[in-house]
């Protein structure tokens, strides 16, 4: 297979000027009984009673469905020119304040953090907050990108 | 275990272990709970452009089932603070019914002022597959 590259610069468009850059919150977010127990039951962990009734709270890395979406938002700005393809995750932390709930309202804020370049690679970290309905942090989730962008291939 | 038991750790404390079987199933199971639609996590041909050996689990469903043996453990989701892991090489998943099994355990590695710092270790074939998994779990 053949690949050819529109552009001729080989440094990524994303820069050390990027470092800082917010994008506007998620639209609300409704933490869900349903969305939970679906949630520990892919984690094999239906039978905790902690994720179940009326006092739910949400496995803690739950925190990643609200702070993935979040993503998009950067992926979508056509200044860095990024595919969620051409992305490897390569580690990720969370602290939390207090465990999500079912019944939290969650928005979900992305800032870009870190940009460490390597040839037509760079290692981008993000972090998102998520807050709750009074504007509570109630969980930072801070994720490294592998990105790579496409080399042309003779 | 119980906050009075909880409250007796020391580093050297090692947490009962478990095993997780990822099956495809449970990879696509995964894709709608956590809206990772990634293909390289359900289609062999998008995981062979990307130069993968085979359809690999979602480094998040790794991530959070090894987090079962901190909450199985403290009792309580609510006392895990913060948890971090490096991915370090992906669970290729074999489409057949016994799927990859992961062997999953934890041993607390300091406390300090009620907290408790737990080292995870994830093995699929005898290989770690987190690095640095760490979670801090609250004790009183």
């Amino acid at each position: 297979m053949r690949r050819t590259r529109a552009r001729t610069n080989l440094s990524p468009m994303i820069t050390d000027s990027h470092i800082g850059r917010t994008y506007p919150a998620t639209d609300p977010y409704v933490v869900s009984a349903a969305k939970v127990a679906e949630f520990a039951d892919a984690l094999g962990d239906a039978a905790n009673p902690a994720y179940a009734g009326p006092d739910a709270v949400a496995p803690p890395t739950f925190a990643v469905v609200l702070s993935s979406a979040a993503w998009g938002a950067m992926f979508d700005d056509p200044e860095l020119e990024l595919s969620l393809s051409r992305t490897v995750h390569t580690d990720q932390r969370f602290t939390w304040r207090r465990p999500l709930r079912v019944g939290d309202q969650v928005t979900a804020t992305l800032t870009i953090e870190k940009f460490r370049a390597r040839g037509s690679s760079a290692f981008i970290t993000i972090v998102v907050g998520l807050d709750d309905a009074d504007g509570e942090r109630v969980c930072d989730a801070t994720s490294t990108l592998l990105h790579t962008w496409p080399e042309e291939i003779a | 275990m119980s906050t009075v038991e909880l409250a007796t750790s020391q580093p050297g404390t090692v947490l009962p272990g478990i095993t997780a079987a990822f099956t495809r199933g449970a990879l696509v199971r995964y894709a709608g709970a956590s809206t990772d639609f990634n293909p390289i996590h359900w289609s062999d041909r998008a995981a062979a452009d990307l130069g993968l050996p085979g359809v690999i689990a979602h480094g998040m469903l790794t991530m959070g089932t090894a987090l079962r043996v901190v909450t199985d453990w403290c009792g309580d989701p609510a006392r895990v603070l913060s948890y971090y892991v490096r991915f370090t090489r992906p669970v290729v998943v074999p489409d057949d019914d016994e799927g990859a099994t992961v062997s999953l355990g934890g041993t607390v590695t300091k406390v300090d002022d009620g907290v408790a710092t737990v080292s995870i270790e994830a093995l699929f074939d005898g290989v770690k597959v987190l690095g640095a998994a760490t979670a801090e779990v609250r004790l009183d």
